[in-house]
């Protein structure tokens, strides 16, 4: 990243952090705070929590262990949905994706799988493994198999026909064709959907955490926050999530560009 | 011949995923956590607004007494909730979140995309945005804007928006490029630029871009409406207000399944429409 580049990124979030801090400035003696919640009115209500409110309770969050512990216990969740989901995923699609016969097969399954929303899963995985920690993990897990599923298996069919037909050729067998020619083309497309899948295993958390909520967690923090309602709370969680998703997603690409790392790139 | 085969297979494929659902329901006998075949086909009877009338079940069917209604389908019953019209509730609320979110998307992507010096400020703050998921905010914005359709629609049209950001920022940027500077040369600039060389180049990439946001658009649909609605499918799989905490009630897995197949209906659907309009607009693509 130039120099030229990194200042006008800088440049960009300071610009919208001081447009924060005005508009949180005039907007506290102006915003109403009384604020009917449906059944009944709520009192100092900010709607705008100054700078200095945002660090008071981030600090609070912070000293009380809430905060940090909320973090463990939902990223601990996501890891494991993670891991579960794209392992099944992945296996699945390269399977489905390397042997055409399966396809048609398939495809019924397939289509019911990826069309149906993964959050609509909620009240059946309640059902079938109870308001434990595993509908949770499972929930996540079943997102992020779908889309890696779906990363897999296009990654696999997009692999170009002349490498198959010039591992034949050359007398590869199938597993040397599959390990050298196929796994290493589909990865970029296996990595891209994997990038995609982090992002939604925090979406899906923060409505999984809702079965049968309890603290510490993130997704149930927020819930409080909005309940109560406690801006600052609410704010100081929604950062936190969007944090978390950034760390996830700079570990994917990361990884991507490990392991790609034999490609050519251009630039 | 092929075609032929192919949805032949489909066919079989289908008919065995339900053989072997009813055989696995039929071996387990929990109708609690499998439910037959035949309770989720009457289930969804029921919800599509014909067969269990409540007071006249007694009577006219008499084998429901086997099984009465849960007391889910019956809160479903007497809100007069039916399948098509929470169907058509959440198909609004996706279809508007595509029609306010796809245009801002695209806006942005193309803004991001075409200039460097845009990109360069808006880029830090795109992916910040991007990190927030939307479902986490409908509190916030339940606060400002009251209890109303606002805080179910914002988050749809926000999800739309930001996924729709990235397809067209790499058609714009990556494959737009050294079209752009051969169009520029040859002395094209605004509109013309935009719709004949900008858009086009950019379109294969948003169109995939675009059949990633009408099924993130359903997610966050239903999401959304599980949390915090009165109507629309979300509401019908969960009973109202995840928030409300009313999952303490015991679901009906029937009413669960016809709600899912619904909705994987719906999404596929959507997005064969997608698929046939996109693939028209692109087809000088593939050449």
């Amino acid at each position: 990243m130039s120099w030229v580049r990194a200042r006008r990124a800088a440049i960009g979030l300071l610009g919208f952090a001081a447009l924060y801090l005005l508009a949180s400035e005039i907007g506290q003696s102006r915003l109403p705070d009384r604020i009917w919640m449906g059944a009944h009115y709520v009192e100092n209500v900010k709607l705008l929590p100054t700078w200095r409110a945002l660090v008071e309770e981030g600090t609070f969050l912070i000293q009380s262990n809430i905060l940090v512990d909320s973090i463990a216990v939902s990223t601990r969740r996501v890891v494991l949905g993670l891991l579960l989901g794209s392992v099944v995923g992945i296996l699945l699609g390269l399977l489905t994706g390397a042997a055409s016969r399966l396809e048609a097969l398939a495809d019924p399954w397939v289509t019911f799988f990826r069309f149906t929303p993964a959050l609509a899963l909620l009240p059946l995985y309640v059902i079938w493994f109870g308001y434990g920690e595993s509908s949770k993990v499972l929930l996540i897990a079943t997102n992020v198999a779908v889309v890696t599923f779906l990363g897999a298996h296009q990654g696999v069919r997009g692999v170009r026909r002349v490498y198959l037909d010039a591992a034949a050729a050359l007398g590869a067998d199938r597993w040397l064709t599959f390990r050298k020619v196929i796994l290493p083309a589909a990865f970029p497309s296996i990595l891209a959907s994997f990038r995609v899948a982090t992002g939604l295993a925090w979406v899906t958390i923060v409505v999984a955490e809702l079965i049968n909520a309890q603290m510490p967690s993130l997704g149930y923090l927020l819930a409080l926050a909005g309940a109560y309602p406690r801006v600052p709370n609410m704010m100081i969680g929604l950062a936190t999530i969007g944090a978390l998703v950034l760390v996830f997603d700079l570990l994917a690409l990361l990884l991507n560009a490990w392991a790609t790392r034999w490609m050519e790139r251009a630039a | 011949m092929v075609i032929a085969r192919r949805s032949l297979l489909w066919l079989v494929s289908l008919l065995a995923l339900i053989g072997v659902y009813t055989l696995g329901a039929r071996l387990l006998s929990r109708p609690d956590i499998l439910p037959p075949t035949g309770e989720i086909a009457e289930a969804a009877g029921a919800l599509l607004g014909r067969g269990v009338q409540l007071g006249a079940a007694g009577e006219e069917h008499a084998h429901h007494q086997h099984h009465p209604a849960s007391p889910q389908m019956e809160t479903l019953l007497q809100e007069g909730v039916t399948l098509q019209g929470a169907l058509a509730v959440t198909t609004g609320r996706v279809l508007f979140g595509l029609a306010v979110g796809l245009p801002l998307g695209i806006l942005l992507g193309l803004l991001m995309g075409a200039s460097r010096r845009t990109d360069d400020y808006l880029h830090p703050l795109y992916i910040l945005a991007r990190s927030v998921p939307p479902l986490a905010f409908i509190t916030y914005i339940m606060l400002w804007l009251g209890h109303s359709e606002a805080h179910r629609l914002i988050p749809i049209v926000y999800a739309v928006a930001v996924t729709m950001v990235i397809p067209t920022y790499h058609g714009a940027r990556d494959v737009a490029a050294k079209y752009v500077e051969a169009a520029r040369t040859l002395g094209a600039r605004g509109r013309l630029l935009l719709f004949k060389v900008l858009l086009p180049a950019a379109g294969p990439a948003m169109l995939g871009g675009l059949r990633y946001s009408v099924a993130i658009a359903w997610m966050t649909a239903v999401g959304a409406e599980m949390l915090m609605a009165e109507n629309g499918m979300g509401n019908l799989l969960v009973g109202g207000g995840l928030w409300s905490s009313r999952l303490q009630t015991r679901s009906d897995p029937a009413v669960i399944f016809v709600g899912i197949l619904a909705l994987a209906a719906a999404g596929w659907a959507m997005d064969a429409v997608v698929k046939v309009v996109g693939a028209r607009l692109t087809h000088w693509a593939r050449g």
